[in-house]
């Protein structure tokens, strides 16, 4: 069997039951998530963060379309409440968008202001926030959302080399990793060397979602499908 | 329960009211309203900008496509005289045409204008406009009508990271926010970044109002007339 | 020659940077490296040169910022006309401009340069970042342009610090990159799965054969990239004033994210100290002397890299057991430094009596101090500094 970690959205776990895995997300491994926009990509990784923060898993979470104050409004409107979890450092946060918003956002250990164009102290910072949440515990949790703005603020070559170096760093420290990007904010030829650089892949295109990994036990490419509808409680699978 | 404030559409917030949201424009939010040439999403901006002004939140209005004369006389013929607001100053408008269109520069503080080629120009009057409207009242609204003009006039990837700095601007300031765009006059690939960036998406089709996505409702829509009062739902 | 006010460096590079030479800080993604090249602007600005700072990664203002936290005033300079920037980030942001020099588009870039280095004869100009400019140019195009401004650095006598992050690029451009400016440094992580410690390394420099060690880093705010020690020892018989040395030698105030402060639970009894001086940050552990914490002394002694040996100077029938707890610690292999305290006190042994008592080799220093009233504790710290990274 193949080692998960539980999504935290509901019915997710369930639909990925199969001979080599009790269902869940790869754990280790990373995932791109990915559609149209408005699919419910950020709800997923939110939920997927606060699920892990639950758990006790550390969550090293870059925010690059929203700055760290709407992240928290729109997980308090899901009765998502990372607070604490900010206060007692399991969740390292790297903004790299509130600058533009003209307010300086106040730096703390685990709070850390970057800028999407300035992908260099980006990587500085990552480096930093892996250390920290590998410390903290060997089953962290990695989310950046997304990378829309990346592709905004920077040629496409350079963000596919700093999604490299991010996912490599990942990796290397063992996490478990989940990237939101929509469908058709990148050339083409962009969005398929970045759709091969994940181990896991996600689609949503509003009602249905589609997820599909290589597992290395069987060498096999496992699918799922199912539908999703987002509820005041979040991202939920509907039972087939 | 979502906080809302009125769009001003008759029957837009009896559309978007749900179990978990009380209708109308969540407040502190960005919606992108857009749609084929034509089919009001000017009327649209404007209604949203009166109703803001008779609730006394003040707004911040930049307008592309049209001079500051053009506006008032539009809005006067919907019935929706704004002259008492420039006059009070709680509309702050930043107009891109008048210096062709219109020759001299009005003189209030509240009416300024830039050069539509010059976005790091209108940067600077919006957050200049920004403190302006925000210093009496911290819920204000921002019209940015159009941000077709924009990419027209510059080049895209720019104009969008300068929409998504003036966006961030606006939600910290607690403002709400609606930037209208005509369908199919950039590159897919804008339309496609200009939904990521906003909260709540709106199109206008000339029959129907589509609310594609906005915080708290589903997809919903209802057929919709301009009649002389402006846009209903 | 002028100096890099980087500590180390200079030593390395066989005394500083002739004027009029490019040097480029090439990093590791990950590894701080703008640091270093605003560290060499502020430096020479307080000596008295010019300079600019070229910026394509974000706005005049945020680098503002950032030299206010690491405790430099580049305000002041600005407004002295000392320092001015050529922005070439505003434009692509959308805000409004900052600086003498604006790009508003790529192909103004080379002759705004050019322009920049030219009103700074003598002076240290930074470019920050080549490599966000590389994904913009072709790679000839990006060689071209390095080498026409070295060319007019050369004949203006100005030095060129580019900071580099090394992506995934090809190593062809990686290497002709190298092959056009006169020295290169290298800045890399030790990694443990994450990345644990940043070091810098000279590789290259036309002007002199530089001495190649690697030597862990620390940027801090304030103070900028500080060598780093990841652990000196202090150990000794008991009541030997190994507290009083810690607390002597130790600066309270700096704050550093330190690996070696979280691999030990605070409970156990033991001293620890920051030592931040003449450029060195360490961070220093006191182990208790008696013996039943033998065990923990051994654990401590494993990752030092320094150690200081406290002994009382008035109290012989303690050096047997100093000379035990040297060799407990393993630290003949480590450079050590033997600290003769107490020498104010009746009865107090030279430190020429205590090498003979102790039979210690030359190679090991003794250095008299009174820790209590701080006298030779620079000087031991000094002494210990010197073994480690030597002049």
């Amino acid at each position: 069997m193949i080692p998960t970690i539980e999504s935290g959205i509901p019915g997710f776990d369930e639909l990925t039951i199969s001979e080599i895995s009790e269902g869940g997300i790869p754990e280790k491994s990373t995932t791109l998530i990915y559609g149209p926009p408005k699919t419910g990509k950020s709800i997923f990784c939110n939920q997927f963060t606060y699920h892990g923060l639950l758990k006790q898993e550390p969550c090293l979470y870059l925010t690059t379309d929203q700055s760290l104050k709407q992240l928290q409004s729109n997980m308090m409107e899901f009765q998502w409440l990372i607070m604490n979890y900010i206060q007692n450092q399991t969740l390292y946060v790297i903004d790299g968008i509130s600058h533009l918003s003209g307010a300086k956002l106040e730096e703390t250990n685990n709070i850390k202001s970057s800028s999407v164009a300035n992908s260099s102290d980006m990587m500085v910072k990552i480096g930093i926030g892996t250390r920290s949440v590998y410390k903290k515990s060997n089953h962290f949790r990695s989310v950046l959302d997304s990378i829309n703005t990346l592709i905004t603020f920077n040629p496409d070559q350079m963000v596919i080399r700093v999604l490299k170096a991010y996912l490599r760093r990942i990796r290397e420290a063992r996490g478990s990793g989940i990237i939101a990007y929509t469908e058709g904010v990148a050339d083409l030829e962009t969005e398929n060397i970045l759709k091969s650089l994940f181990d896991n892949i996600i689609r949503l295109d509003g009602k249905n979602i589609h997820f599909e990994y290589l597992s290395e036990e069987n060498d096999e490419i496992h699918n799922f499908e199912a539908t999703y509808t987002i509820t005041d409680k979040g991202f939920v699978i509907e039972k087939k | 329960m979502i906080p809302c404030i009125e769009s001003g559409i008759p029957g837009f917030d009896d559309l978007t009211k749900s179990e978990s949201a009380m209708g109308g424009i969540p407040e502190n939010s960005s919606t992108l309203v857009y749609g084929p040439a034509k089919t009001g999403k000017t009327i649209f901006s404007n209604q949203f900008a009166y109703q803001g002004l008779l609730n006394d939140e003040p707004c911040l209005y930049i307008m592309t496509d049209q001079g500051i004369k053009q506006f008032e006389d539009m809005m006067f013929d919907f019935q929706r005289p704004i002259n008492k607001f420039i006059e009070d100053k709680t509309l702050y408008t930043i107009n891109t045409t008048s210096n062709i269109s219109e020759g001299k520069p009005q003189k209030n503080e509240n009416i300024v204008s830039s050069y539509i080629n010059n976005p790091t120009d209108i940067m600077v009057k919006v957050s200049y406009g920004v403190k302006y409207v925000n210093k009496n009242n911290p819920r204000f609204r921002s019209v940015l009508d159009s941000s077709t003009t924009l990419l027209a006039y510059n080049e895209n990837m720019l104009i969008l990271r300068v929409l998504k700095a003036y966006l961030m601007r606006i939600n910290e300031a607690g403002g709400t926010s609606i930037i209208t765009y005509t369908e199919d006059s950039a590159d897919k690939k804008v339309e496609t970044i200009l939904k990521t960036m906003v909260n709540n998406i709106v199109r206008l089709d000339g029959k129907e109002l589509t609310v594609e996505a906005m915080k708290g409702i589903g997809k919903r829509s209802s057929p919709y007339q301009i009649t002389d009062e402006g846009l209903v739902i | 020659m002028k100096k890099t006010h980087i500590p180390k460096l200079d030593d390395f590079l066989g005394g500083g940077i002739p004027g009029g030479s490019s040097i480029l800080f090439c990093a590791v993604p990950g590894v701080e490296c703008e640091a270093f090249g605003y560290q060499i602007l502020n430096g020479n600005i307080e000596d008295g040169d010019k300079g600019f700072i070229f910026t394509n990664v974000t706005e005049p203002q945020n680098i503002i910022y950032e030299f206010n936290k690491y405790g430099w005033n580049l305000e002041k300079y600005l407004e002295e006309e000392k320092v001015f920037f050529v922005d070439g980030s505003s434009n692509f942001m959308g805000v409004p401009p900052m600086g003498k020099y604006t790009i508003d588009e790529l192909s103004q870039i080379e002759g705004i340069v050019l322009k920049a280095i030219d009103d700074i004869p003598n002076g240290v100009g930074v470019i920050n970042n080549l490599s966000t400019l590389l994904d913009y140019l072709d790679d000839d195009k990006i060689i071209e342009i390095i080498s026409k401004w070295n060319k007019r650095a050369k004949e203006k006598n100005t030095i060129l610090v580019y900071i580099f992050t090394k992506w995934d690029y090809d190593p062809k451009i990686i290497e002709n990159i190298k092959n056009s400016v006169d020295s290169v440094i290298s800045l890399t992580s030790i990694e443990e799965r994450v990345i644990i410690g940043q070091g810098f390394m000279v590789t290259s420099a036309s002007w002199t054969t530089p001495s190649k060690n690697l030597v862990l880093f620390f940027v801090l705010q304030p103070g900028g990239v500080k060598i780093y020690i990841p652990k000196i020892l202090v150990t000794g018989p008991y009541n030997a004033g190994k507290t009083s040395f810690v607390k002597s030698i130790s600066k309270k105030s700096v704050s550093v994210e330190r690996m070696a402060m979280e691999k030990f639970p605070t409970t156990i009894a033991m001293d620890i100290g920051h030592v931040d001086h003449k450029g060195f940050v360490a961070d220093v552990f006191g182990t208790p002397g008696q013996e039943r914490f033998d065990l923990m002394l051994d654990v401590l002694a494993k990752e030092a890299v320094g150690a200081f040996i406290l002994v009382d100077s008035t109290e012989p029938q303690t050096f047997a057991r100093a000379k035990e707890m040297i060799n407990k610690t393993q630290s003949e292999a480590i450079p050590k430094i033997i600290v003769a305290n107490k020498q104010d006190l009746p009865g107090a042994l030279s430190p020429e009596q205590i090498r003979e008592i102790m039979k210690l080799d030359k190679s090991i220093p003794i250095i008299p101090t009174i820790v209590n009233e701080n006298t030779g504790v620079e000087e031991a710290l000094d002494t210990l500094l010197n073994l480690l990274y030597g002049d």
